[in-house]
């Protein structure tokens, strides 16, 4: 692969990001603690979980709680390394730049300094807010980040139709995932269909335009598909009603989990 | 059963069109004057080259879309649009006829094999023991225990059909419409998918198939009927008739000349993939 070979690095790229990170269930699949609990309760823990990383102010309870997500890391037999790269690359970090302004909002000076002829204030009260912030972002993201990878996709899908979560946003939802995969598969074989008609480099410029059309010919793939699947629907009795199987079964365990959930959010 | 009083059991007939006309965006005609009468327990066979209007006959007759001319009656209803707006009539008609997509991959659309199984017998009201029952009928008919926990993207193209098969046939329909059931199959998915449909016709149920697959036509067909480059039916007759019509066949695309060679003897003639070996052995 030529290193400048800017478009064929992207969909290459992307392709194999989009892979990992949305259709690998091999940690979903670990005999560990979360993968073993009936999903509904742990979803319904998680969800507990969250709501008292959204109301919490005091810094205090926001390490504890992301002691306990890093603690679950652990016990459920996701890589630590794995699991912090993951939930610090994206949203953690950009919300740190978000935060950033507010360490020189007003309050009690902490620290002066001068950077290039401006003086700048770090206040107690701004560093405060700035940490709270990017605390509960990085909480946030870690549970559900943590629920996401040890939960399998269906399952997730399947406890939102339990919960009532309206059938065509969960519907949306499952049919966006499985043909993502679809569409990934096609976008590869028409990249290879087109790097075996024109060699193996293909120019910045032609390449934009090979991409262009890419995204037409998918476009008109996808409204195909739409139509097809819909009949697909209609032909087995589809009236747009909620309607799910559920052969979940909750077991002490999950009950055990669910009372150290409400435990440890009572006690803090 | 719930709604029968919208059909008439009492007639043997189940299909009935007359001078069906069908195009796509208005400009681009898929049938033109279409006339078939169907009936109950009858195992026929569409077959026709590419583009002669074989799946639009067949998403037709499973009303999943209407004529724009002409009639198509199933079971001395006329289906049109507004008769499916009667929620009841759409789900008495859906639990009777049973669609089995060319491609799989749009049959297949819900997170995981098992829940894209009980999909149509959820929506069309079956009870959950029932549903149960079927399942694990079918689980032990086509094997496909394994895969029940399995995303639909993760399976073989065989795996795929099927599942696809699997999620008809647990409705349970009267009628069974296929569209190209062993394209890109191999033999042995093939002979499977064949010997559940002689088995379905066995127990009564109607078979329509649309295939390519010369080779399989004489078992799940007792009647053939040809689709021309006209876009309509060109021929119809018993399947032994309509496969030795070589000069038909050609016309419609269904045979090519072959040349092959046996050692050191060339052969040429028509390539039907029935036994041709054995005619020059």
């Amino acid at each position: 692969m030529k290193a400048n070979n800017f478009i064929e690095r992207s969909i290459v790229g992307t392709l194999a990001f989009l892979r990992e990170a949305i259709f690998s269930q091999e940690i979903a699949l670990q005999n560990g603690f979360l993968q073993s609990l009936d999903p509904r309760v742990k979803i319904t823990g998680f969800l507990l979980l969250l709501l008292k990383t959204l109301i919490a102010c005091d810094l205090h309870t926001l390490f504890f709680l992301y002691g306990i997500c890093l603690l679950l890391v652990l016990i459920s037999k996701v890589g630590p390394g794995f699991f912090l790269l993951r939930t610090w690359v994206f949203i953690p970090l950009f919300s740190l730049c978000i935060g950033l302004p507010a360490l020189f909002g007003p309050g009690d000076p902490l620290w002066s300094g001068y950077f290039l002829g401006i003086k700048l204030v770090i206040s107690s009260q701004g560093l405060f807010g700035a940490l709270i912030f990017v605390m509960r972002v990085l909480t946030c993201v870690s549970f559900v980040v943590l629920l996401n990878i040890t939960t399998r996709h269906f399952e997730l899908l399947k406890v939102l139709r339990i919960f009532k979560v309206p059938q065509i946003f969960v519907m949306t939802l499952g049919m966006s995932y499985r043909y993502i995969f679809l569409f990934i598969e096609i976008i590869q074989n028409t990249y290879l269909g087109i790097k075996s008609r024109v060699g193996s480099v293909i120019c910045y410029r032609p390449g934009q335009r090979l991409v262009a059309w890419n995204i037409v010919s998918l476009w008109n793939y996808s409204l195909l598909l739409n139509q097809e699947v819909y009949k697909a629907m209609l032909s087995r009795g589809y009236r747009g009603e909620d309607l799910a199987w559920s052969d979940f079964r909750a077991r002490g365990r999950d009950l055990g989990w669910l009372a150290a959930v409400i435990l440890i959010l009572w006690i803090i | 059963m719930a709604g029968c009083g919208y059909f008439n059991f009492m007639d043997n007939l189940i299909f009935e069109l007359n001078q069906v006309y069908f195009s796509y965006l208005g400009r681009y005609p898929a049938l033109c004057g279409v006339d078939i009468r169907i009936s109950s327990g009858e195992k026929i066979c569409i077959i026709g080259a590419n583009g002669a209007g074989k799946s639009t006959f067949l998403q037709l007759l499973d009303a999943l879309i209407f004529a724009d001319k002409g009639s198509v009656c199933f079971r001395g209803k006329e289906l049109n649009e507004k008769i499916f707006t009667d929620a009841k009539f759409s789900q008495e008609f859906r639990r009777q006829v049973g669609f089995i997509f060319q491609n799989s991959e749009v049959q297949l659309f819900c997170p995981t094999v098992k829940e894209d199984i009980v999909f149509g017998p959820l929506n069309l009201g079956f009870e959950k023991g029932l549903i149960q029952k079927r399942l694990e009928m079918l689980i032990a008919a086509l094997n496909i225990e394994d895969l029940l926990e399995r995303s639909p993207h993760q399976l073989s193209i065989g795996e795929k059909r099927k599942v696809a098969i699997a999620s008809t046939l647990i409705i349970d329909p009267q009628v069974l419409i296929l569209d190209e059931p062993t394209a890109g199959l191999d033999p042995l998915v093939t002979r499977n998918i064949i010997d559940l449909l002689i088995q379905a016709n066995a127990e009564g149920k109607t078979i329509i198939t649309a295939t390519h697959d010369l080779h399989i036509v004489e078992e799940i067909a007792d009647t053939v009927y040809v689709f021309g480059r006209q876009k309509k039916i060109v021929k119809s007759g018993p399947a032994e008739t309509i496969l030795t019509d070589t000069q038909l066949l050609q016309e419609n695309n269904l045979v090519h000349i072959h040349r092959h060679k046996h050692k050191d003897k060339v052969h040429i003639h028509p390539h039907l993939h029935l036994d041709h070996h054995g005619e020059d052995a």
